[in-house]
Formats: structure tokens, C-alpha cells, sequence
């Protein structure tokens, strides 16, 4: 069998196999080994514990296979981050890797607090535990610069030895684990990202969580029962780091949002009584569903109604909690759901696989699942009850970071649908472009805007002209490079502040400008912002001295949309190779790009 | 005599090996996988299989098949 086939099968077994069953998975990744992968290897893991971590290297190695990745890997020895970390010449140091998992454990917190310390006396100890670890993020960095960290919180222990008292002192053992854990959130730099094993182990139970003959005979931190989950929450992350993240959250409606089916019963008539057990069960899942808007994620609907039928409860059904607002996407018809579900994609100009599907209906779950693998189906349970543990076990949007772009993008959808309504009163697209009053500002990279430029780098598959990915230690090594130039693009109209929407990444050369990443929200096209972003690169350009520009096009699956976009702007084709990628270059440093955007400082 | 085949079926999965025999002797000598992380891997397929637990003594001294068989003919006599 080729290579190929063999990863195919193994993802197939994998996906069978599920997170809980670890012979299962041990096996799997027995399998795994046996595979000559050591071509396809890309980017680097280096994986540095206080506990066994042999097992932990191999489950994760292999759940990451799920995203295609095989990493080159590095496996620390027991109890070896600080002799990795602390030695300059270390192996740890010598592999050189993208990514550094630590995992610690709540043995390695010190110093405790004493019995009857004062609160200032704890909060001086927990700055001096949180500082041990902040010093070995910084050293990391400081020798990896473009590496990301991603470090597991502490599990805080059952045992310890104040008893009813461990909840009311903050000297307590208990209660400083869980403010060294909150110390870490507070002080961690951008480039570590932290792993909640804490929230992990509270979900499962600490009584089952922990296995001390495991831990004594083979230095397990924890059952192995849980390896599978636990490495998950490791490769979960991979999710985002490597541009997969989910956005768009797709949902039926009848015994999905509410009980019964609103073309017999009526808008009135469904079940979402608040004094009724099934009634409360739907209202906590769309109480749920709000929450998930509220932090950014897109809401569509796909329901097989009546449009009529199916908004009615929208508007007029008192008990509602989602609204007809809230959804950015509203398709009711009588379509089959796979077409619907590529008419929500195509329409919310997202791709496939950013939609996580949520349906109680089985058939069309399982005809979802055939026909769109690339779409998150979720497995949803009998019981109404059931739906929000459902959903948010599913962990599907398990993104890098927050930012101030993402909480308000489903009212940016929204808005959209009004600035369809003004273009219909406009009599061409200029006039169009002239009536929403665009204002645009071009400015270097900074503090501020770091988060936002490191989730378009890396989340952007559309307009993304050479498809390079940074981690935020990339980012912070090229900002603070001569040789770079880092820009970000915001823009606003009368109806909304996108915030940042485009990202580049210069690289000032020899008088040449070479762009090395050019990424922009594809909520955003056809403003003027790809003429408003060259004018403003052109003018940094000649700034800097250069009298070239040059650019690239590297095709990809996704982005087909920005092959002709050097030629829009009258660059000359150099080069074209047999892979597709295309380079360009532009030398009259004079030309003019028109567009609608107002300059905003 | 029941507790030796299913400990033949675990073996068997672990191990990849649909052919593999057991017996009372084996040890990690006779299969050249056994090795401490699919020791760690065989316990806690039996803890699962026959719903018990084996302690820290237990574990250490279980060298043979012969030995799992007899700490899990008395645990689950215990439990029963």
C-alpha cells in the first residue's frame, strides 16, 4: 500500500476509535510508528514534562494526523524541563523546534506559602512561583525567538492536607494552585498559549483523574484512562495554529432550537415553555447558542420548512432567546441540507470546513457526514437536555485568541444585510462605494494590533496571496527586524468598524520591497481596500528607497481569487513555474491606484 | 480457564499478533514488544476488562502470564 493510502486508513481507524479508548489508541499509534513518514515531516515539536511522557508524545503525534500534520518530534527526558531549558547547549535546543509543549505538574510549584501567611506574604509567593515560570517562557524565547509555547496549567490535586479548611485560607495549598494558575494568564506573553489540563481534570472528576499507583509505579501524572482526551486538548490547538479554526455554527431548527415542528404547532404552539422541563432544555441550549454569538461565532440557520413558518417564531414568539437579528445566514426551504449548507457557505463567503453543523435529526446528520466530510457534524443526543454538554464537549471552537474582530463579526454579517438594502437605492457601484462613507487607515504593526495580525496571518486561506503562516514569536521577531516592514489595514463604513482586514508582511531588500504575505478578509472585498493597501505599500516602498516591488502568488486549494491580482495592478509577470506560482514585479514606482477610501488617522 | 483466553485476547490486540499462544510461562522474554510501555498498556486493559485495580506490588511483581492470572483469578473471586 502507498504511504498515502496508509494515512487514509489510519485516519479512518482513528476517527472510529474515538478519544476513550486507550488500547485502542495505543494501538493506533503503534501503527503510527510503523509508518515511514519521515518525508512528510514538516514542522518541529518538541515535547518537555515533569511526567512520563512517552505515551503522551505518541497519542498526540497521532491525533494531530487528523489535521495532516506529522511533526518531527522531541521527546524530553522525565522531570527535564528545566535541564533542557536552562542548559544553552541542550538536545532541546539543538532540534530547534516551531512548538514547545510543556507540561508540568503541580509538583513543580514552588515556593508554597506557609501556614497562617498573610495575603500579601501569598501574593509575594505566587509571584515568585508564576516568575519561575515566566522566566522559562522568556529563555525559550530568547534562544527560539520564532517559536510558539504552548504550556498546560497546573491540575490541582484532591489531597491536600488542610481538609474543610483548604477553602477558606488563600495560604492553602488549593487555593494558591489556583492562583499560580491565574497568575500565568495574567502574566504570559503572547507567544504561550496555555492548555487547560486543569479544566480537563475537574470535567472527568479528580477522584478518577488521578491514579497514584500509575503514578508511583510508571510516573503517569494521571490515568491513562484519559490519555486520549488529554492529548486532544494538545492537538486541539494545532486546529487553530495551522489556519483550521471553526467559525460558523449551522443549525436546524425544529427539535433543535425548539420542541416539535413549527409548520403543525405553530409559532406559538412549540415547546419552549420556561415552566416546563423540555421547554427549559431548549432555552439553556439557545441561551448556550447566544453565548457562542457573543463571543464571535457565526450563526446560520438550515431548517426544511416554510421561510414563512420557520422566521415566524423569530419575531413573534415571546420565550425565544436567539432573534432574527443574531442569525448572519437564515435558509428555510424545502432543499436537501447539502445544498443548503454550500448555499450558507458560498453566501457567508466562508469555507466548508469552518462550519460545525448541529442537527437532531440522524438522516440528515449521516447525509451531511457522507456528502460534506469537510463540515463538523455534531453527534447529538435524544435528549434535549443533553444538547449544550453536546456541543460544547465537541470543542469545536477552540480558537488561538479573542479579539475585538471576532466579537463583533456576526453583527458585521448583520450589517451586511443593510448595506445590500443601500446598494439596491444606489444607481451604480461607485455611487454605492461613495454612499457608505468607507475610512481606511494604513500603519505599522504594533502592540495593539498583534493579536488580530497574527489570527489573519494564519487564519486567512482566501485572499492570501502566498499563504505563509507565523506563529506570534514570528510576528515579534520580524516587527523588531530592520530588514521588515509589518502593516495593518483597518477600515470602517457608516454601518460598522471592521478593525484590521489586512495584513502585510515587507521584506525591504537591496532596494527591492519583496511581499511576503499579503492576507485580507474576504468580508471586505470589492471596497477599494486591495487599491487603498498597494497606493499605501508603494508609498512605504519608495520611503524605504526601494525601486521594485515584487511579488508572489502561490496557489493553493483555496485561493484562486488573488491569482490575477498582481496583473490588476499592472505588475509584469517574471516567472511562472509548473507548480502554478506565478512572481511579479513592478518598477514604475509612480503608478496611481483610485479608490473610494477616506484616510482615517 | 476463562481468565486465560481473555488474557490471550488482550495480549492477541495489544501485541498485533492474531496467532499469539500464552501460556502460564510467558514472559517479556517470549514477546519481543513486551517491553514497560505495553506493560503499562496490558494492565490497563486488564484493569478494564475485569473491572479491578492492581496495586503498586501487584504490578511490579507481575513478570509472567502466569502471575496476572492468578492476581486476577483472586481479585475477581473478591469482588464476586
Amino acid at each position: 500500500m502507498e504511504r498515502n493510502e496508509k494515512i487514509v486508513e489510519l485516519k479512518a481507524l482513528l476517527d472510529e476509535a474515538g478519544l476513550d479508548n486507550f488500547s485502542r489508541l495505543m494501538k493506533l499509534s503503534r501503527k503510527y510508528a510503523k509508518l515511514d513518514l519521515q518525508e512528510a515531516k514538516t514542522k518541529k515539536i518538541a515535547f518537555l514534562g515533569t511526567c512520563s511522557m512517552q505515551m503522551i508524545v505518541s497519542v498526540t503525534k497521532l491525533l494531530l494526523l487528523r489535521y495532516d500534520m506529522i511533526p518531527e518530534v522531541y521527546e524530553g527526558e522525565y522531570d527535564g524541563i528545566k535541564m533542557d531549558v536552562w542548559n544553552d547547549d541542550s538536545a532541546f535546543y539543538a532540534f530547534a523546534p516551531d512548538y514547545v509543549i510543556l507540561l508540568p505538574d503541580y509538583r513543580d510549584v514552588a515556593p508554597m506559602p506557609g501556614m497562617l501567611a498573610t495575603a500579601k506574604e501569598v501574593e509575594e509567593c505566587q509571584s515568585r512561583a508564576v516568575d519561575s515560570w515566566l522566566k522559562i517562557y522568556e529563555k525559550i524565547h530568547e534562544k527560539l525567538p520564532a517559536c510558539q509555547i504552548l504550556c498546560s496549567n497546573f491540575v490541582i490535586p484532591f489531597a491536600n492536607s488542610l481538609g474543610n479548611l483548604e477553602g477558606n485560607y488563600l495560604f492553602s495549598a488549593s487555593s494558591f494552585y489556583r492562583q499560580v494558575n491565574l497568575g500565568l494568564i495574567e502574566k504570559k506573553p503572547s507567544y504561550v498559549t496555555i492548555l487547560d489540563m486543569e479544566q480537563l481534570a475537574s470535567y472527568i472528576g479528580k477522584s478518577r483523574w488521578f491514579d497514584e499507583t500509575a503514578y508511583f509505579v510508571s510516573k503517569a501524572g494521571f490515568s491513562y484512562e484519559f490519555l486520549g482526551q488529554y492529548c486532544d486538548v494538545i492537538a486541539r490547538q494545532f486546529m487553530a495554529i495551522l489556519g483550521k479554526p471553526k467559525k460558523c455554527l449551522v443549525l436546524d431548527l425544529d427539535n433543535t432550537l425548539w420542541g416539535g415542528v413549527v409548520g403543525d404547532e405553530g409559532y406559538d404552539g412549540i415547546m419552549l415553555d420556561p415552566n416546563d422541563a423540555i421547554g427549559e432544555a431548549y432555552l439553556a441550549f439557545q441561551e448556550y447558542v447566544m453565548q457562542l454569538k457573543d463571543r464571535g461565532v457565526i450563526l446560520a440557520v438550515c431548517s426544511k420548512n416554510d421561510f414563512e413558518n420557520a422566521k415566524e417564531p423569530f419575531d413573534k414568539n415571546e420565550h425565544m432567546r436567539i432573534h432574527y437579528e443574531d442569525i448572519s445566514c437564515f435558509v428555510a426551504n424545502w432543499e436537501d441540507k447539502v445544498s443548503n449548507i454550500r448555499h450558507i457557505s458560498s453566501s457567508l463567503n466562508i469555507g466548508l470546513d469552518s462550519l460545525v453543523f448541529f442537527d437532531d435529526n440522524p438522516t440528515e446528520r449521516e447525509l451531511v457526514r457522507s456528502f460534506l466530510p469537510e463540515v463538523t457534524t455534531i453527534e447529538v443526543p435524544e435528549d434535549p437536555a443533553g444538547y449544550v454538554r453536546a456541543l460544547d464537549r465537541a470543542a469545536v471552537f477552540d480558537w488561538l485568541s479573542l479579539t475585538k474582530e471576532d466579537i463583533s463579526r456576526s453583527q458585521t454579517y448583520v450589517d451586511n444585510r443593510k448595506r445590500e438594502e443601500l446598494m439596491i437605492s444606489c444607481t451604480d457601484y461607485e455611487a454605492y462605494l461613495e454612499a457608505l462613507g468607507l475610512e481606511g487607515n494604513f500603519e505599522a504593526l504594533n502592540e495593539k494590533t498583534i493579536a488580530r495580525f497574527s489570527q489573519l496571518i494564519n487564519k486567512s486561506n482566501q485572499f492570501n496571496l502566498r499563504t505563509r503562516r507565523y506563529t506570534e514569536a514570528e510576528i515579534t521577531a520580524m516587527m523588531e527586524s530592520d530588514d521588515y516592514g509589518l502593516y495593518t489595514v483597518s477600515l470602517k463604513d457608516k454601518f460598522s468598524n471592521y478593525g484590521v482586514i489586512a495584513c502585510l508582511v515587507l521584506q525591504y531588500q537591496a532596494g527591492e520591497c519583496f511581499v511576503d504575505s499579503w492576507v485580507m478578509s474576504c468580508r471586505v472585498l470589492k471596497k477599494d481596500v486591495e487599491k487603498y493597501t498597494m497606493t499605501k505599500l508603494l508609498e512605504s516602498a519608495k520611503a524605504r528607497g526601494c525601486t521594485k516591488v515584487v511579488g508572489e502568488y502561490l496557489p493553493t486549494a483555496k485561493n484562486g481569487m488573488v491569482k490575477e491580482l498582481y496583473q490588476t495592478f499592472e505588475f509584469a509577470l517574471t516567472e511562472e513555474k509548473e507548480d502554478g506560482s506565478r512572481r511579479f514585479e513592478l518598477t514604475d514606482m509612480t503608478k496611481e491606484y483610485p479608490y473610494k477610501i477616506k484616510e482615517n488617522s | 480457564m476463562e481468565v486465560k483466553k481473555e488474557l490471550q485476547e488482550i495480549f492477541r490486540d495489544i501485541f498485533d499478533d492474531e496467532d499469539l499462544v500464552i501460556t502460564e510461562e510467558t514472559t517479556a522474554e517470549d514477546i519481543e514488544d513486551w517491553d514497560s510501555l505495553t506493560h503499562i498498556q496490558l494492565i490497563v486493559a486488564i484493569e478494564k476488562k475485569f473491572q479491578i485495580k492492581f496495586s503498586a506490588t501487584e504490578i511490579k511483581s507481575s513478570e509472567n502470564v502466569g502471575e496476572f492470572v492468578k492476581m486476577i483469578e483472586k481479585k475477581v473471586e473478591k469482588e464476586a
